[in-house]
């Protein structure tokens, strides 16, 4: 029905505005192991509670955003810009 | 003795009376009556028959959680069937259907159920008629889709309209009863942005059933008061009919405001149905309590209502239920009611008290009988008697008229929607809301308080606390006065009733009774969530408001455990029904989904194009002429004109990127697998995009316009995941470049100019030199048009494999070029063709498209292989492409495919089969991606993905299609049918 | 054909306004709608977008981080566009939109309501005050709301969608017209 995704830009948007990636991995390097490679590609965890996810505010301001986000409950605790490194410098 | 109008009272406006029909049957009502009010008014206690037993059925209650008095409302395509006649407002000239009967409501055939029932009890549907299989699609489902059921729904299209809206406050009141209106009251006179939201077409809930005053005025009188002290208030808005239903992330709360639904005629320019998505910084549920159930023998005959309905019914709407009414109690409401009756001169016969004592001081003229229980009715379509057990004697007393008062349950299920568990209060006798919510609180009968003048304490109060912690200084707060209630004690709940003779319904809706709960215990199905499938207890559509407790408490009775233990099933929305029509809101029919128009939309139609949906947006599909019989006449002609002279194509949904910055050209070459760092100023490039495990993503041209300005061309079904995919790209895994993404989709009209004549014509409007060897194959460049008075990009690509270009002019100029293209072109045949010829000149060519592209091919498949850059350090796709497997020898490879006979076709999707093996799974060869027919070659012509295809060029196969029962025999060979030397191209 | 003058065919040139005492919807002339992308880690650069010489009569929109819009009513010649271009490097980059986006101008005491009938935008002035922008779904299309005036806001549409956002806002303001 409705839910609201805080964006660390635009502030409380429904989610409808929004498109989803999944688990925010960072990609190897490229001369990487296969190993490493398959484990971002295709290897997820499903864990119960907070994972962070790349989520894109495509009917918005357009920018890639991290998420932290509760399986559970939903609730996101911590959102940021995709850009903004290190990620111990999330906001909400 | 039936129900009946009382000559005075009530808040129902008798100076505007309203005819409606019953079953056809003419009756009258007043302003101001649900029609369930006037059914009774009119004596008809008789509204429905059961889902199962067919059994007669009457009104049970006032509102929402009303199980058995569903009709259908209205005609045609405004028929709405299982509509709650205790909510549904009456209008002049409603027409109302009772449900579930054949052939007529008082005479049933499908009652014979009621014979029936030992084998329709719990679980019948999983033991009764499992054998023989075959029976049960035949014969068994049929017959209990027959038989059981709820009203017809119309396959008439809906003539209204429906709309969305959000709404935004810092506190939301949810429920407009004393409560509510104290809470908003207080938020509103602080300041605060409060939104108010009730079911009920007049603010007050149960104070419009109250006899109680509050300072010294009817209980109504100060609803209707405070009320337009709200409505005064800028600040605040009421919003009257109007159900949250649900309480979602974000703290939004879903509401459904019935705007028309009460009127006969909805006028055009309003919505019937409004759904909200209100978005509160708090809310304040006020939702009150429901009142239960008690589960005796015939419970649910005509007749016998609950305690609280029956005085709402009295003072609301002036009706009487009959004139010998009792009373079944187990708490102190029961007496108020009580006097209410004997107060409207209605009879009072018994008042029956579970509990050895009452909280208050009954003084009226009824027979008080406590410690006594009622444990059956009599009666055929109505009731007549009850059957009275008190220490073991039983005792018939005649009567027309029973009320129950089970106790209250408090309407917590919006709290409960977030996952929230209830809790169980020994105390309260109630399951209240979870504990720990966030920025939601209840007040009043909703957390089990039940006393009104604390009730409208305890909303003041809480609003203000809320009020306060957001900053706003909240005036203090006067209590008004209230005089005239009852004591309050908390009931002693009854769940089963000793000595119950007959059908005792828990869930009147599901026809759910007794033995069915004690059946489902017994056979290991005591699990809340297990004994609710296994009876269907609680999932009608009123998802058990009445039963559900009253289930859980005897689950806990049977197990021998507190309800605590038992637990409750899981709340979701919605709370009431909703209508499809209200989720649909006004995307439906042309406006299910937008519609994306190219600029030269309008110069196709004047052509005459037929026009294809592909996502969005609307393709010119071929352009017909006069006695042309088939399409593919006007695309044959389009395809060979293209070839002979030349075409004029709308290519502007192709998606458009401008990248810029200084590390643009290093950007490019991270995402495409080919190279691009030193693609010339002034040169396009075809370019691969992979996916990061190394299947291609999508393809198209990008050229380098200046230094660091590329313009990218995507295609036009990936246009906006390509995108969304270079913005991660920019953002997430690369920020330290210095790239910039604008799309530029919408900007530039942009058409195809395909043909050996396209040079000529198009020189005659490009200011620029565009010969051969000014502007050779693959240059890119922005050009001026018309001796400068217009600017535009042209690129000298071809996708028929024609000398051919795309002009890229801005798109509210693309129809005046589009025509001086026309006209210019005009001596040397040009003509528009549409994404049919397209598809056509590109299989003759050979080039792919998202028919080859599928998601499972990697460049090597499709010949681009060595385009993939061995040198680049990285780039989007580059560790995944080197798996073995991707370049496994047996691989499904691009491969061109022509039948044997000329005369023979085939279709996309056939699977390709070796000369002479059976069509099985593992002879499976691979399948044709795309097909035509091609007047190039004088047949139809593919493009297959064929395992080893490149390698058996020649080599004759059987196209295979078993949906259509074809087998056609060919062969493979090159992809590329038209110039493989790519000549027509560098003329 | 250098005597051929190419015409604008402004995509809502066909709409009719609605205009009611509380409402009134119109199309703007489709003018000159620059977007301007700042490189990536660059400062605040509304203020000298604002200062711009070449700005005047222009009106500066955010659009997100690091993006606006340039907005004027009437068309940018094309050598002036050329060098307002050359202005903004290497700070940023110019992007002409002025045919890629349409203009739509909603007012009227009941704009706002008519407007939340498709967004989830908060539109009460307190938290989208005059001069504020956001791009955000108005029903089933990405749109840039700025509110101009204390009942009125300006829209900007990709042009693809401008006749489809017309009909649904003209919708949206049945009730009120």
């Amino acid at each position: 029905m409705a839910s609201l995704v805080p964006c660390p830009h635009c502030g409380q948007r429904p989610k409808e505005e929004f498109t989803i990636k999944g688990a925010a991995l960072t990609r190897p390097a490229a001369g990487a192991d296969a190993s490493d490679w398959f484990d971002y590609v295709y290897l997820r965890d499903n864990p119960r509670g907070a994972y962070e996810e790349y989520w894109h505010h495509t009917s918005g301001c357009r920018r890639w955003i991290v998420l932290t986000r509760d399986t559970v409950t939903h609730e996101v605790a911590a959102s940021r810009d995709a850009a903004d490194r290190p990620r111990s410098e999330a906001r909400t | 003795m039936s129900s009946y109008r009382l000559p005075k009272g009530g808040l129902v406006d008798r100076k505007a009376p309203l005819s409606f029909t019953f079953d056809g049957r003419p009756l009258q009502g007043f302003a101001g009556d649900t029609l369930a009010s006037a059914l009774l008014a009119n004596g008809q206690m008789l509204v429905g028959r059961s889902f199962k037993y067919h059994r007669p059925r009457g009104i049970l209650t006032s509102g929402a959680a009303e199980p058995n008095a569903l009709v259908t409302i209205g005609r045609g395509g405004r028929t709405e069937p299982n509509t709650r006649a205790t909510v549904q407002e009456l209008y002049e000239g409603l027409a109302a259907q009772s449900q579930n009967r054949w052939p007529s409501l008082d005479f049933d055939i499908g009652a014979l159920n009621g014979l029936l029932s030992p084998f329709l009890g719990a679980g019948f549907y999983y033991k009764t008629f499992m054998w023989p299989a075959p029976l049960w699609e035949k014969f068994y489902e049929p017959f209990i889709r027959k038989a059981a059921g709820l009203g017809k729904a119309s396959y008439d299209p809906d003539p209204d309209s429906y709309e969305k809206s959000w709404a935004h406050c810092d506190l939301l009141v949810i429920g407009a009863g004393p409560t509510g209106l104290a809470a908003a009251l207080t938020a509103g006179r602080a300041g605060a942005r409060v939104l108010i939201v009730d079911e009920g077409s007049l603010p007050g809930g149960s104070l419009l059933s109250d006899s109680a005053t509050i300072d010294g005025k009817p209980a109504a009188d100060f609803a209707r008061d405070t009320s337009a002290e709200l409505q005064s208030m800028p600040n605040v808005r009421v919003m009257m009919r109007t159900t949250a239903f649900g309480w979602y992330d974000g703290n939004v709360f879903g509401a459904v405001e019935r705007v028309q639904k009460h009127v006969r005629d909805p006028a055009r320019h309003l919505p019937v149905e409004r759904l909200w998505r209100i978005v509160a910084r708090h809310a304040l549920l006020a939702t009150g309590a429901e009142e239960r159930p008690l589960i005796f023998g015939g419970n649910d005959r005509p007749g016998v209502m609950m305690a609280s309905a029956m005085r709402t019914y009295l003072n609301r709407y002036a009706v009487a239920p009959g004139q010998a009414t009792a009373i079944f109690t187990t708490d102190d409401s029961g007496y108020a009611l009580a006097r209410d009756l004997e107060a409207a001169r209605v009879d009072v016969v018994a008042i029956i008290d579970s509990r050895p004592s009452a909280g208050v001081d009954y003084r009226g003229k009824a027979r008080l009988i406590r410690e006594a229980v009622v444990c059956r009715t009599k009666g055929r379509k109505a009731i007549s008697a009850i059957e009275v057990h008190r220490g073991g004697r039983a005792e018939t007393i005649a009567i027309d008229a029973l009320a129950m008062a089970g106790g209250f349950s408090p309407i917590i299920h919006l709290a409960c929607h977030r996952g929230g568990k209830p809790t169980w209060s020994a105390e309260k006798v109630a399951f209240l809301a979870p504990s720990g919510l966030k920025d939601l609180d209840l007040a009043g009968a909703a957390a089990a308080t039940t006393d009104l003048a604390a009730c409208l304490a305890e909303g003041a109060a809480q609003a203000k606390a809320i009020v306060e912690e957001f900053g706003w200084s909240c005036p203090p707060i006067v209590l008004p006065k209230v005089e005239g209630t009852e004591g309050t004690h908390a009931s002693k709940p009854l769940w089963s009733i000793p000595g119950v003779k007959g059908k005792a319904f828990v869930d009147f809706q599901n026809d759910v009774h007794l033995k069915d709960i004690g059946l489902a215990v017994r056979e290991g199905y005591s699990h809340v969530e297990l004994a609710k499938r296994y009876t269907t207890n609680g999932m009608a559509t009123d998802q058990g408001k009445l039963s559900n407790v009253n289930a859980i408490g005897l689950i806990a009775k049977a197990r021998g455990v507190s309800p605590a233990e038992v637990g409750t099933t899981t709340f979701r929305p919605f709370y009431t029904p909703v209508s499809f029509g209200a989720l649909t809101g006004p995307h439906h029919g042309h406006q299910f989904q937008p519609v994306r128009k190219s600029p030269l939309h309008d110069w196709a139609k004047k052509h005459g194009a037929v026009f294809v949906e592909t996502g969005l947006w609307y393709r010119s599909s071929w352009f017909p002429r006069n006695g042309e019989r088939s399409w593919r006449e006007s695309v044959d002609r389009e395809v060979v004109n293209v070839r002979q002279n030349a075409g004029l194509c709308d290519v502007s949904m192709l998606g458009k990127i401008e990248i810029s910055g200084s590390d643009a050209a290093e950007f490019l070459n991270r995402v495409y697998c080919n190279a691009f760092l030193k693609l010339p100023v002034g040169k396009a490039r075809y370019g691969l995009m992979l996916r990061e495990d190394g299947m291609i993503y999508d393809d198209g041209t990008t050229s380098r316009l200046e230094e660091n300005r590329f313009f990218m061309t995507t295609t036009t079904a990936y246009a906006a995941g390509v995108m969304n995919h270079l913005e991660f790209c920019a953002q997430a895994l690369w920020p330290e470049l210095n790239v910039r993404l604008a799309s530029s989709t919408d900007q530039w009209a942009q058409m195809a100019i395909a043909g050996p004549k396209a040079r000529a014509i198009l020189q005659k409007i490009v200011d620029e030199d565009i010969s051969d060897a000014a502007f050779p194959f693959l240059a890119a460049k922005e050009v001026a048009l018309f001796g400068g008075t217009l600017h535009g990009c042209l690129f000298r690509i071809s996708f028929s494999g024609e000398l051919a270009y795309e002009l890229a002019v801005p798109a509210g100029y693309g129809e005046s070029v589009a025509d001086a293209l026309m006209e210019a072109g005009k001596d040397h045949g040009i003509m528009p063709y549409g994404v049919e010829a397209l598809s056509v000149l590109r299989i003759e060519k050979g080039h792919v498209t998202h028919n080859e592209i599928n998601g499972t091919v990697v460049p090597a498949d499709l010949g681009f292989g060595k385009m993939v850059s061995g040198t680049k350090p990285d780039f989007i796709g580059k560790a995944m492409l080197q798996r073995e497997g991707l370049a496994a020898p047996d691989r499904a490879q691009l491969v061109g495919v022509v039948p044997l006979d000329p005369k023979q076709s085939f279709r996309s999707g056939s699977h390709i089969l070796a000369k002479g093996a059976a069509a099985a799974l593992e002879n499976d060869e691979g399948y044709v991606t795309s097909s035509a027919y091609s007047p190039h070659v004088g047949s139809t012509i593919g493009l297959a993905l064929v395992k080893r295809g490149p390698s058996r060029h020649g080599e004759e196969v059987v196209v295979w299609n078993g949906l259509h029962g074809e087998s056609t025999p060919a062969r493979l060979c090159n992809p590329v049918f038209l110039d493989p030397q790519n000549e027509r191209l560098h003329v | 054909m250098s005597e051929f003058r190419p015409t604008l065919r402004p995509v809502l040139g066909t709409k009719q306004a609605v205009s009611s005492a509380t409402l009134k919807l119109s199309p703007l002339p489709e003018g000159t709608i620059i977007h301007v992308l700042a490189r990536p880690g660059e400062q605040d650069m509304a203020p000298f977008l604002e200062s711009l010489p070449k700005a005047a009569g222009h009106a500066v929109r955010p659009v997100s981080p690091g993006q606006w819009f340039i907005v004027r009513e009437e068309q940018m010649p094309h050598q002036e566009m050329k060098s307002l271009f050359a202005a903004l490097e290497p700070r940023a980059t110019g992007v002409d939109q002025s045919h890629g986006r349409v203009r739509i101008r909603i007012e009227g005491k009941m704009a706002a309501r008519a407007l939340s009938k498709g967004t989830a935008l908060d539109l009460d002035p307190s938290a989208f005050p005059v001069g504020q922008s956001a791009v955000t779904l108005i029903g089933h299309i990405a749109a840039h709301i700025t509110r101009v005036g204390s009942e009125a806001f300006e829209i900007i549409v990709l042009r693809g969608f401008a006749e489809s956002l017309w009909d649904d806002l003209a919708r949206m303001s049945l009730e009120f017209s």
